[in-house]
C-alpha cells in the first residue's frame, strides 16, 4: 500500500504532462502554414496521446488498489492541466513562442523526458508489461527528439550542432530553474498557510456580518436591474 | 455586432449576436483548447469568434458576461463563513484565488481584448439561461423560465415569468445552499465519477436500479420539498460541496450509504457493488423528478402558464423530462441544445442585444442547431500530407461520399462524421457525430465498447425522422422540440420491435433524435431508407475524457487514436489506411 501511495503522484504527473505533450502538438498542427510540419506534428501528438493512456492506465491500476480517499485524490479532471500549469494559461507554446524557440524547447524536453522515464522504468522493473512499454515510449521520445533536431538543422542550416547544445543547456537550466521555484512555491505555501488561513478567518469573521437580502431578485425586473453592477 | 461570454466556473465559450438579433457563432473554449470542461477565460473563442468573422474589437457594440461574478463570490464566502472553522480550507481558497477567479473577468478582457473591457456588461446568471432558452423558442412573450442548477450568481433554481423579452420578472428562487444539482453532483462524485462530467453516467446508471431499495428510498430522503413554503429543503448535514474545495459529501452519506465507490474501478452490471450503485443513481433520479415536478407544478400556480422554458445544468438530465411533459397543464416545454453554463454565452449576447434596442425593435431569430463556425483555415492545404500519409479518399464528390458511406453502413460498419458547422453542444446530432446502423446489435457494440470505450451500461441514442420515431416511441408533442436535440429521452411503445433495439436502455427508453430538415443525417437517410436503415446510432465524434471534435484535424486525430476506420468529410469519404 505504502508503495502505491508513493507511485501514485509519479504516474499521475506524468500522465498530465504527456496529455499536455499531446495537446501542445495538436495545437502546433493546427497552428502551421506547412502540410508537412502539420504531419510531423499530427503524428507526434498521435504518439504523445498514446503514451499519456498508457500512463492513465498505469494509474488506473494502482488506484484500483488505494484507499478511496487516496484514489479520488488523483483522479484525473481535465482542467486541471491548466490549473497545474501543464498548459500556460497564456495559451499553447506555438502561440507564445517563436518557432526556433519552440522546436529548441520539444529538442531539449523530449530527452529529459526519457531521462525521467528512466527512473520509472526502474520503479516499475524492466521486465514487467509496465516496463516494456515504458521502453517502448523512451524509444518514441528520443525518435521524436532525433526528429526535432533534423528539423532544427533544416529549418535553420546556418546554426551548428553546438548552438543547439546550448539551447538544450538553457532548456536544461530552465527546467531545473522552474523545478527549484516549484519547491520553494510548495515550501513558502506551507510557511504561509497558517498566515493564509488566519487572514480568511479574520475576512471570513467580517462576511459573516454582510446582508446579501438586497441581492434578492424576487418580483424584479431582471432586465431593469442596472447592467454594469458586478453585484 | 454583440458578445456573449462565460468562464471561470463551469465550461467557458463566447458567443456572436449581431444587430438583427440572429447568432452568428458560437464557440465552447474546450472545442478549441482540447480540454474538456476547459473554464479559463475563453480568449481562444472570442478570438476565433472575430477572427472567423472578419471582425475588430471596434466592431463590437456590447460584450456581456453571463453573470454578476462579486454577487457569485460572495454569496459562496458568506454561507462559508457561516461554518468556520470547518470552512477554513474553503474560505482560503476563494480569498487566494481571487485574483482568477470571474470578479476579475474584467482585466481579462483588458490583457488579452484591449478595448473591450470598456464596453463590458454583465447580465445575472439564471437571466442568461432564460435568454438562451428564450431564443430557442418560437413565442417570446408570456411564458414561463424554469431554471435549475448547481449555483448561479446567487440562487440554484428559480422561476421567472417572461412578458415579453424587456420584462422579465423573477418570482421564486432556491437560495444556495440548498441546491438539487449540486446534490446531484455530490451523487455523482460518491459513485466515483467526476462532478460535472459523470452526471449523464449518473442517469444511465440510474435504469438498472430499483426505487423501492434501501439505498434508493435513503437517496430519495436527503432532499424534499416543504409545500407550506413552497421551498426545496434539504438535510445539509451529510453534504460538503459548499464548505470544502475537495469534498462535496461527507462520512456522514458513507455512514447512511455504505463506503463510496473507488474511482478507477470499472461499474461493470453484474459486479458485486453494482446493483448497490444502481440503486443509490435511482434514488438520486427519483427525488430528481419528484422536485423538478414540484418546481413545475409551482412554476404553473405562480406564472400560470402552460409553455415553459427549462434551462440550467439540471435540464441535462433527459430521464426526468418526459415525466414534466406528462404534467397535466404542460403544454410545451423549450430546452436549448446547450442548457448548461457554456449555453449562457448565447443568452448573455442576447442581453446585450436587447438592451441596445427598444422593444419595438427586438427580432430574435431562432439559432440555428449548428451554429458554430469552422475556423478561417483552408484545411485542404493543411491536411493534404496528413491525409496522404494515413488515409486515403474514397471519394471526393458530396453527393457520392454519402452514398458510398450510406453503403458502408449498410455493411455494418461505423461512420465518423466532420461536415459544416458544429454543434452547439453537448450533444452531437450529425455534424460532429459517430454513426452507424441503429438496427444493428454489432455495430452498435462495435461504436460503444470498442471505439468508444463507454461504460457497458450507457446507451447510444438514436436518430430518425419524426415518421419513423412514431413507429416505434411514445412521443410527446409538448417535447418536439427537445427531441431535435436529443434533450429527452421516450418510451418505446408497448410490445414494440424497438424494446429489442440495441439503442434501448434496459428500463424500454431511448433518448432519441429527430432529425432536422436538411440537415447531415436528414440527407444520409433520403439514400438510408430505400437501403431499409431507418435509424441510425449516434454518439459524439470523440475519445473517451476528450472533448467532441471541432475541426477536421480533431476527427483524423481521433480516427488515427481508435478503430474507427472511416470519417466522411468536407474533402471527401476518407478511410483509415493501417
Amino acid at each position: 500500500m505504502k508503495k502505491i501511495k508513493s507511485e501514485l503522484p509519479i504516474f499521475y504527473e506524468t500522465a498530465h504532462a504527456e496529455l499536455a505533450s499531446a495537446l501542445e502538438m495538436l495545437a502546433a498542427c493546427k497552428g502551421t502554414d506547412s502540410p508537412k510540419l502539420a504531419l510531423g506534428y499530427f503524428l507526434h501528438a498521435r504518439d504523445e496521446y498514446n503514451h499519456a493512456r498508457s500512463f492513465f492506465n498505469m494509474l488506473s491500476e494502482r488506484g484500483k488498489k488505494a484507499s478511496i480517499e487516496k484514489a479520488r485524490d488523483f483522479r484525473f479532471t481535465p482542467p486541471s492541466l491548466i490549473k497545474k500549469g501543464y498548459i500556460s494559461n497564456k495559451g499553447f507554446l506555438i502561440e507564445t513562442m517563436k518557432l526556433k524557440d519552440f522546436i529548441a524547447f520539444v529538442y531539449t524536453n523530449e530527452l529529459l523526458a526519457k531521462s525521467s522515464f528512466e527512473n520509472i522504468l526502474i520503479l516499475v522493473g524492466h521486465s514487467t508489461e509496465e516496463g516494456k512499454r515504458i521502453a517502448t515510449i523512451m524509444n518514441d521520445e528520443l525518435r521524436h527528439h532525433g526528429m526535432a533536431k533534423i528539423h532544427f538543422l533544416n529549418h535553420y542550416p546556418s546554426l551548428q550542432p553546438w548552438q543547439l547544445m546550448i539551447y538544450r543547456m538553457r532548456e536544461t537550466i530552465n527546467n531545473k530553474g522552474r523545478k527549484i521555484y516549484d519547491a520553494n512555491l510548495k515550501f513558502l505555501d506551507r510557511l504561509l498557510t497558517p498566515l493564509y488561513r488566519a487572514m480568511a478567518f479574520l475576512a471570513g469573521t467580517m462576511a459573516k456580518k454582510l446582508n446579501l437580502n438586497e441581492f434578492k431578485r424576487k418580483g424584479k425586473n431582471l432586465m431593469n436591474i442596472s447592467s454594469n453592477s458586478i453585484l | 455586432m454583440f458578445i456573449g461570454v462565460t468562464g471561470y466556473n463551469h465550461e467557458s465559450s463566447a458567443a456572436l449576436v449581431d444587430r438583427n438579433g440572429v447568432l452568428i457563432d458560437f464557440c465552447r473554449e474546450e472545442s478549441l483548447s482540447r480540454i474538456k470542461g476547459d473554464k479559463s477565460f475563453p480568449k481562444r473563442s472570442i478570438k476565433k469568434i472575430l477572427v472567423s468573422n472578419n471582425l475588430g474589437i471596434k466592431n463590437i457594440e456590447r460584450v456581456a458576461f453571463y453573470e454578476r461574478p462579486l454577487s457569485a463570490f460572495l454569496h459562496i464566502v458568506k454561507e462559508a463563513s457561516l461554518h468556520m472553522p470547518r470552512s477554513l480550507k474553503l474560505l482560503t481558497h476563494q480569498f487566494r484565488s481571487f485574483n482568477r477567479s470571474s470578479v476579475c473577468c474584467y482585466l481579462d478582457f483588458a490583457k488579452f481584448f484591449k478595448g473591450l473591457e470598456t464596453k463590458l456588461i454583465y447580465s445575472d446568471h439564471h437571466l442568461s439561461h432564460s435568454l438562451t432558452a428564450l431564443a430557442y423558442s418560437n413565442s417570446k412573450e408570456d411564458i414561463c423560465s424554469v431554471v435549475v442548477d448547481g449555483f448561479g450568481d446567487r440562487s440554484t433554481a428559480s422561476i421567472s415569468q417572461i412578458v415579453n423579452p424587456t420584462e422579465i420578472n423573477e418570482l421564486w428562487d432556491c437560495q444556495y445552499p440548498v441546491s438539487l444539482g449540486l446534490f446531484y453532483s455530490s451523487i455523482t462524485d460518491y459513485l466515483g465519477f467526476a462532478i460535472n462530467e459523470g452526471e449523464y453516467k449518473v442517469m444511465g446508471l440510474a435504469s438498472f436500479g430499483d426505487s423501492k431499495s434501501k439505498s434508493a428510498k435513503l437517496v430519495r430522503g436527503l432532499m424534499d420539498w416543504d409545500s407550506n413554503s413552497n421551498k426545496i429543503i434539504s438535510d445539509m448535514s451529510y453534504f460538503d460541496y459548499h464548505l470544502s474545495t475537495s469534498n462535496s459529501f461527507n462520512k456522514k452519506l458513507e455512514e447512511l450509504l455504505g463506503p463510496a465507490r473507488n474511482p478507477f474501478v470499472r461499474l461493470i452490471p453484474g459486479d458485486s457493488d453494482f446493483q448497490r450503485c444502481a440503486d443509490i443513481a435511482k434514488g438520486a433520479q427519483d427525488l430528481t423528478i419528484y422536485l423538478l415536478e414540484k418546481i413545475f407544478t409551482h412554476a404553473h400556480k405562480l406564472t400560470n402558464s402552460k409553455s415553459f422554458l427549462f434551462s440550467g445544468g439540471v435540464s441535462m438530465n433527459s430521464a426526468s423530462i418526459d415525466s414534466l411533459a406528462q404534467l397535466p397543464f404542460v403544454e410545451k416545454i423549450i430546452i436549448p441544445p446547450s442548457p448548461g453554463d457554456a449555453g449562457c454565452a448565447i443568452g448573455a449576447a442576447f442581453y446585450c442585444y436587447i438592451k441596445s434596442n427598444s422593444y419595438s425593435d427586438l427580432n430574435i431569430a431562432k439559432p440555428s442547431l449548428f451554429p458554430s463556425q469552422k475556423e478561417k483555415r483552408n484545411d485542404k492545404f493543411l491536411t493534404e500530407q496528413i491525409i496522404s500519409n494515413e488515409f486515403s479518399i474514397l471519394e471526393r464528390d458530396e453527393d457520392g461520399a454519402f452514398l458510398k458511406a450510406a453503403e458502408l453502413i449498410e455493411a455494418g460498419e461505423v461512420i465518423g462524421t466532420v461536415l459544416s458547422c458544429s454543434e452547439t453542444g453537448p450533444r452531437s446530432l450529425g455534424n460532429r457525430s459517430l454513426i452507424c446502423d441503429g438496427k444493428n446489435k454489432d455495430a452498435v457494440k462495435n461504436l460503444n465498447t470498442v471505439i468508444k470505450n463507454r461504460s457497458p451500461f450507457r446507451p447510444t441514442a438514436p436518430a430518425m425522422r419524426y415518421g419513423v420515431a412514431e413507429k416505434f416511441y411514445k412521443l410527446r408533442p409538448e417535447l418536439y422540440d427537445c427531441y431535435k436535440s436529443m434533450s429527452a429521452t421516450c418510451k418505446c411503445l408497448k410490445n414494440n420491435v424497438s424494446l429489442e433495439f440495441p439503442t434501448t436502455h434496459v428500463d424500454g427508453t431511448a433518448r432519441i433524435q429527430i432529425v432536422e430538415n436538411n440537415s447531415t443525417l436528414d440527407k444520409l437517410f433520403s439514400i438510408l431508407e430505400p437501403m431499409g436503415i431507418e435509424i441510425l446510432a449516434n454518439s459524439s465524434l470523440n475519445v473517451s475524457g476528450d472533448p467532441t471534435c471541432f475541426d477536421l484535424v480533431d476527427g483524423l486525430m481521433v480516427c488515427s487514436r481508435t478503430k474507427l476506420r472511416y470519417l466522411l468529410t468536407d474533402l471527401g469519404l476518407l478511410r483509415r489506411k493501417t
